[in-house]
Formats: structure tokens, C-alpha cells, sequence
């Protein structure tokens, strides 16, 4: 009996002092949340590998979700304090002074609300270009992410082999590039495709129509806003009209229904000779057909090629730090690695952001082909418009999903007239 | 009927006691959310805690249904939401009782067919959403492909508002149909083989023994059938959001709740605002649509049932 006892005793030290040591070792588990892009995700899944393998102390638990609800995923597991680490979408579109009876934006709200971590002092922070800092991630003189590239959003991919084939040249103006979707069309050769059945990737290409047409985006704003421009204006109805022949003729049937993640593949097949698309799909395209001959120009929306040479884009991703996190040292460890240069440099060379890092450079095919346009970069509409409440859904550009088969319009006035109306609905109703 | 918990002085109690744990819960998951949510309907909650919260009266109701070209869609999406109400409850009830009539009819492989119809009802609102996505997928799609051997094409979920709406009601009737068939056959298997006896007996035709004996003796399963699809389509919101997302055009009364508590109204993904408050407004005058629906159909449906019951 006695020999039971201590047998009893030393199992019940050992399975004691094993599971002491067990506990001393359990690594802390960091919770990322990001967005669903796959050559991101990618970088991350590798990045995450090599920061687990640095420190054998974190393990790192990343939750993928859709890019459209990421901020619901944001403010619900910050609610339920279930996140460290928030791939945020850049600061924007905060009210001017002109602006009233508007909305405040989601990452304000976070902010005011104490959700986000003050970054400030990080000596990570100072790895990224100043003027980065101050505009998409500063608010109220203090640093709550640290952002990472900005993104082109108005280009369009070209398919240089099937331009060759049907005897086109790469078009320079909007006149040009009707008659190349006339002769590609005629051919059998659909012209453009675009996810639209995500909603907004039919925007990206029309941002490059409105920026031919307006480049002083931030002047369209305003104007929109004090009633300086009307839709109904004859410069706005011709634009409606590039609308209605970019939805209509040059997309290929389907492309309102096609899922966004599937164009990039569309395209990559050779299927289509063009896709209007951000600079983010450049690397899934080059990863899903490495041998595929493309280029990228910014969208050709007016007959005066001066008007054409603007970039329009905006700071994408970037990431914060959850306040309410209790790992806030792993969570700043692990910023501080993806922010070490080499690192920041691989996340560059896989995602292909126009980098906010001095040191970094765009070495891939979309880098190659944005650089004759970097110095004409300028932020777009998108980051710059808060509509006004009660403004109905038209009431902002770039209202090419209004018409067919994107919507129900035919009539660019018609269209003009509904737009015009949701947008003064909303400026009426301003107390 | 009774029940007996003893004969002494704290034998009245016992019920009380018993039934505590189940009003507990009721109170706690779903009277008090409800109660928070008439709450916050009255302020400018954003859902984030940390904000401070101020009270503002009625005026999200004013904004839902008076401000500007924006109410004008909200008031837009109740009457879809009536629409689509409709559309689903009558074809939703009408098939289930007509399936549920051919596999009560003792045929072989009347399992697998239960099976197949009820099939749906399992999978989730995502795998439904997935596969109908697949199924009508605009390039080379199998629905695409059978219609372009006729030369014919559709954009199914794209661009087009009634299309798309069109397929979400289809795709909603399909998901729930298989629940609808097995009231009806729980019911139908109520029935005593005696009394359509007795009708044929009496001369009875299959339209006659269906008119006098089935629709009477099943009016507690059409009570509750049309009470759940009622309900149940009203509310419906995630088909949409798998299907559509938001779109100009397709929004009913549950979508819109969902998109304006989280900041999903705008089609962008860097536009975003938090103001659960006016949500929570969009949501009570959603309860209140159900509410008014519900207690009526159930007034009229009580009265049938008296009137038939005798």
C-alpha cells in the first residue's frame, strides 16, 4: 500500500511539474486580421512562419475576411477585445470645412473611441516616408498606423499580344480607345472585363474616366458639394455618356455578374484584351501567368492625351494595433519585424504596393509599369467625397454603375437628372 | 390536464420554479436585446464602445423615413420587403403542400425524394449562397450554358435589380422549401386513413376528399406554416448579403439593418460609418412591420381554425 501511495505521489509530482513547464512554454498567441488578397495573404502566411520561427514565444493566429467586411470584422472583434494586430484601410475622407451633416469615418470613430493604439513613439515608425505618416495615419497629432503603400485605382491592364494580333496600337485617347474596342468586338475579341459582381471593381477603370475629365479632384469635391458643378453641367453629361459606352460596349457580357476575384484570372487567361483594375491585381496576374506579356497605362478617358497621363489612387492598407489588446509587446515586436526593411522590401516585392518606406523600391512588372507615372500621382475621388445624410445612392461619382448592364439607366440624362437629385436631397436637407 | 407537485405549503411554488430557468433565458437572450435595441434606436449609438452615447429622440425614425432621396429607398425597400413576402410565402407554401401531397402517396423512392426536398434546409446560408453563385455564373456557367445552346443569355445577379432580386426569392424558396414539405406531411400523417374512407364511401372525388377532409383536418399545419414563411421572409436578410450585396435596387428591410448598423452602404470598402443607432431605428420599424403582419395573420387563422373546428 505504501508502495501505491508514493508511486501515486511522484506520478502526481511529475504530471504536476510537466504540466508547470508546459504552461511556462505556451507560446502567446497574437491575433492578426487582414483581408482577403491573395498575393497578401501569401506574404503573410510565409511572413508569419519566419516571425514564429524568431520568436518560438508568439504564435500567430491571422484570420482572413473578404475586403468589403473587414471593418464590420474590425468593430466587432475589437468589441468582443478578440484582435491584436488590424490591417486597416488608409485614413480618408474626413469632412472638410464646407462639409455638413456628415457621418464621421469608421477609423475616427475608432480612434474617438479609444480602440486604437497610440503609435507615436515607436521607433518603427520612423522606417516609413514622413509625409505617409502624417496623411494616412496621423489624427489629432498622434500616429495610430503605420501605412503601407499607396495603391493606383484609375489604370487599365492591356493585353499586348491580342492588341498586336488585331492590328491595334495601345490607345491614347478616348477615341482611340473606342475604336480599339470596336475592332477587338468585331473580332471576337471581348474587349474589357471587370468584377462586377463585387460591386465596386467596376469603379476602379471609371476613377480614370473622372480623373481625365476632372484631374483637380479635390476642386470636383468641392464643387459637388457648394453646387459650383451639376451633373446636369454639359462637361458631366458628356462623362455620363463615356459611362454608359465603357459599361455597355467595351465590357464583355457577364461582367456585371463575374465575382472580383475572378477577372484578374479572366484577364490572365487571355480571354480578354483589357481590364480596367487597381494595381493590387498586378501581382496575382503575374503570378497566375508569369510567361503573359501585359501592360498598364492610365486610363485613356479623354481625346486630350494631356489629360491622361494622371495616376489616381490612394494609401491602402495599413496596420494598428487594438488598445484593448493584453499583447500589446508581441503586437509592437511583431510591427517592428514587418517594418525591418528587408521585410517591408518582400511584402513590396509580393504585394506590389508603391512603397511608403525611403528605402524600398517597386522592382516588379507592375512597379516597372506605374513608374513613368509616379510623378503624376494623385489621391482619388474616393478618399476625398463624404456624402451628405440623406444624399440617396447615386449621389456621388462615379455612378458608372447606373448604367446598363450595370444598372437600369440608358439615358445619360436621365442619369444625370437622378444623380443630381440624389445629391441635392442630401445638401437640402443640411440644417 | 394537470399536473400534481405535492400537497404542501410550497407546493404552489413549484411551477414557478420550474418555469424560472426557461424565462431567465427568455429574458436574458431575447426580451432584453430587444428592449436595448428600442433603447438605442433613440441615439447616436455607433456600436463602439468608448463613444459616449446621446440620446436623440426620434430622430433616426425621421431620417429612415423623411430625409432626403435616402428615405425614399428605405421606404422603397419595406415595400420589397413586402414583395418579396409575398412572392415567397405563396409559392413557398403552395409547392411544399403540393409535394408534401405526392410523397404521402406511399410511391416508391418517396425517402429519397423526402431527403432530396429537405436536403437544402441543412446546408448553410453560405454553401446556399456558393452554390447558386456557381450555378449562375455569368461565363460558362451550367444555367448560362443550357441557355446559350438556345441562344439566349442572362445576367442573373448582376446589374439588373429585378433579375437579381428574382433569383434571391427562387434561391429562398428552394433553402426552405424541404421545411415547409415536412409540417405539411407531419400533418397529412395526422389524418386517419378512416376518414378518407368513409368520403369515398360516401362518393367523394380526390378533389372532394382533398377540399373536405385534407385542407380542413390540416389547418393546424397551414396555421404554422404560414406563420413561420411570413416571418421567416420578412426577416430574410443573409441570402441577400451572399447573393447581392448592396446593391441599388435589391435591398429589403433585414439587409438594410444590417447595412446601416455596420457600415455597408456605400459599395466601398474604405467608406465606412458606425451608427448602430440608426440601425437599431431601422430594426424596430422592421419589428413593427412583423409584428402588425404577424398578429394580423394570426387573428385571421384563428378565426378560420374556429370556424372550421366548429
Amino acid at each position: 500500500m505504501r508502495r501505491l501511495i508514493v508511486l501515486a505521489a511522484s506520478t502526481a509530482v511529475a504530471v504536476t511539474a510537466f504540466a508547470g513547464s508546459a504552461a511556462a512554454q505556451d507560446p502567446v498567441t497574437l491575433r492578426v486580421l487582414v483581408h482577403q488578397n491573395p498575393p497578401f495573404v501569401g506574404f503573410m502566411e510565409s511572413f508569419n512562419d519566419q516571425f514564429e520561427a524568431s520568436h518560438p514565444d508568439i504564435k500567430v493566429d491571422m484570420a482572413v475576411v473578404n475586403a468589403n467586411e473587414l471593418m464590420t470584422s474590425t468593430q466587432t472583434r475589437l468589441m468582443a477585445n478578440d484582435v491584436d494586430v488590424i490591417d486597416i484601410f488608409a485614413f480618408s475622407n474626413a469632412a472638410q470645412p464646407y462639409m455638413q451633416n456628415t457621418d464621421p469615418p469608421g477609423w475616427q470613430s475608432l480612434i474617438d473611441a479609444g480602440l486604437l493604439m497610440d503609435l507615436t513613439d515607436q521607433p518603427f515608425v520612423a522606417n516609413y516616408d514622413p509625409a505617409s505618416i502624417a496623411d494616412a495615419g496621423t489624427y489629432n497629432d498622434k500616429v495610430y498606423q503605420i501605412n503601407l503603400g499607396r495603391v493606383g485605382f484609375s489604370g487599365i491592364y492591356y493585353n499586348k499580344d491580342l492588341l498586336a494580333e488585331n492590328g491595334i496600337d495601345l490607345p491614347t485617347t478616348w477615341s482611340e480607345l473606342v475604336a480599339a474596342c470596336e475592332t477587338l468586338t468585331s473580332a471576337g475579341v471581348p474587349c474589357m472585363t471587370a468584377g462586377g459582381g463585387d460591386g465596386w471593381p467596376i469603379f476602379v477603370g471609371a476613377y480614370g474616366l473622372l480623373g481625365a475629365d476632372f484631374p483637380d479632384q479635390e476642386a470636383l469635391v468641392e464643387g459637388l458639394w457648394t453646387g459650383t458643378i451639376k451633373y446636369t453641367d454639359p462637361e458631366w453629361l458628356d462623362l455620363l455618356g463615356k459611362y454608359q459606352v465603357y459599361s455597355r460596349d467595351m465590357m464583355e457580357p457577364g461582367a456585371s455578374a463575374l465575382p472580383g476575384d475572378g477577372a484578374p484570372g479572366r484577364f490572365a487567361s487571355g480571354a480578354v484584351a483589357m481590364f480596367p483594375g487597381g494595381t493590387w491585381y498586378g501581382p496575382a496576374i503575374e503570378g497566375l501567368e508569369p510567361a503573359f506579356d501585359w501592360g498598364y497605362i492610365p486610363f485613356p478617358g479623354s481625346d486630350d492625351p494631356a489629360n491622361n497621363q494622371y495616376m489616381f489612387g490612394k494609401y491602402d492598407q495599413g496596420w494598428a494595433i487594438a488598445e484593448t489588446s493584453s499583447k500589446k509587446d508581441a503586437a509592437l515586436t511583431y510591427l517592428s519585424d514587418f517594418s525591418e526593411p528587408a521585410n517591408y522590401q518582400a511584402f513590396v516585392d509580393a504585394v506590389g504596393p508603391i512603397p511608403t518606406q525611403p528605402g524600398a523600391t517597386l522592382e516588379t512588372k507592375i512597379g516597372q509599369e506605374l513608374a513613368p507615372y509616379l510623378e503624376n500621382f494623385r489621391l482619388g475621388f474616393e478618399l476625398l467625397w463624404t456624402p451628405p445624410k440623406g444624399a440617396g445612392q447615386f449621389a456621388a461619382p462615379p455612378l458608372v454603375n447606373m448604367f446598363q448592364p450595370f444598372g437600369t439607366f440608358d439615358d445619360p440624362q436621365a442619369a444625370a437628372e437622378q444623380a443630381q437629385a440624389d445629391l441635392d436631397s442630401g445638401l437640402s436637407a443640411i440644417q | 390536464m394537470s399536473y400534481h407537485f405535492g400537497t404542501g405549503p410550497r407546493a404552489k411554488s413549484w411551477p414557478y420554479l420550474m418555469l424560472a430557468p426557461a424565462v431567465i433565458l427568455y429574458l436574458v437572450l431575447a426580451l432584453g436585446p430587444s428592449i436595448a435595441t428600442s433603447f438605442f434606436s433613440a441615439t447616436d449609438a455607433t456600436g463602439l464602445p468608448g463613444l459616449p452615447i446621446h440620446f436623440v429622440g426620434l430622430e433616426n425614425y425621421r431620417e429612415f423615413l423623411t430625409l432626403g432621396a435616402r428615405a425614399q429607398e428605405n421606404i422603397n425597400a419595406i415595400f420589397r420587403t413586402l414583395v418579396f413576402c409575398i412572392a415567397v410565402t405563396t409559392i413557398q407554401f403552395t409547392l411544399g403542400l403540393f409535394v408534401a401531397l405526392l410523397l404521402n402517396q406511399g410511391l416508391r423512392g418517396t425517402r429519397f425524394f423526402r431527403t432530396l426536398f429537405f436536403l437544402p434546409v441543412i446546408l448553410g446560408v453560405t454553401i446556399q449562397g456558393l452554390m447558386w453563385t456557381l450555378f449562375l455564373y455569368p461565363l460558362g456557367g451550367p444555367l448560362q450554358t443550357f441557355l446559350n445552346l438556345f441562344g439566349m443569355e442572362s445576367l442573373f445577379l448582376g446589374g439588373q435589380p429585378a433579375e437579381a432580386f428574382a433569383w434571391v426569392i427562387v434561391v429562398q424558396i428552394w433553402s426552405n422549401l424541404g421545411f415547409t414539405m415536412v409540417i405539411f406531411l407531419a400533418g397529412l400523417q395526422t389524418i386517419p386513413e378512416e376518414v378518407y374512407e368513409a368520403a369515398r364511401i360516401d362518393g367523394a372525388s380526390r378533389w372532394q376528399a382533398f377540399k373536405s377532409v385534407t385542407w380542413p383536418l390540416l389547418t393546424p399545419a397551414v396555421n404554422t406554416n404560414l406563420v413561420l414563411t411570413i416571418i421567416g421572409s420578412l426577416q430574410a436578410w443573409q441570402l441577400f448579403l451572399v447573393l447581392t450585396g448592396y446593391r441599388p435596387g435589391t435591398q429589403v428591410m433585414g439587409y438594410l439593418v444590417y447595412a446601416e448598423a455596420f457600415g455597408r452602404t456605400t459599395g466601398s470598402t474604405t467608406v465606412n460609418s458606425f451608427r448602430q443607432g440608426y440601425g437599431a431605428a431601422a430594426a424596430i420599424i422592421l419589428f413593427l412591420i412583423v409584428l402588425a403582419i404577424g398578429i394580423t395573420t394570426q387573428f385571421f387563422l384563428r378565426r378560420r381554425e374556429a370556424r372550421l373546428t366548429g
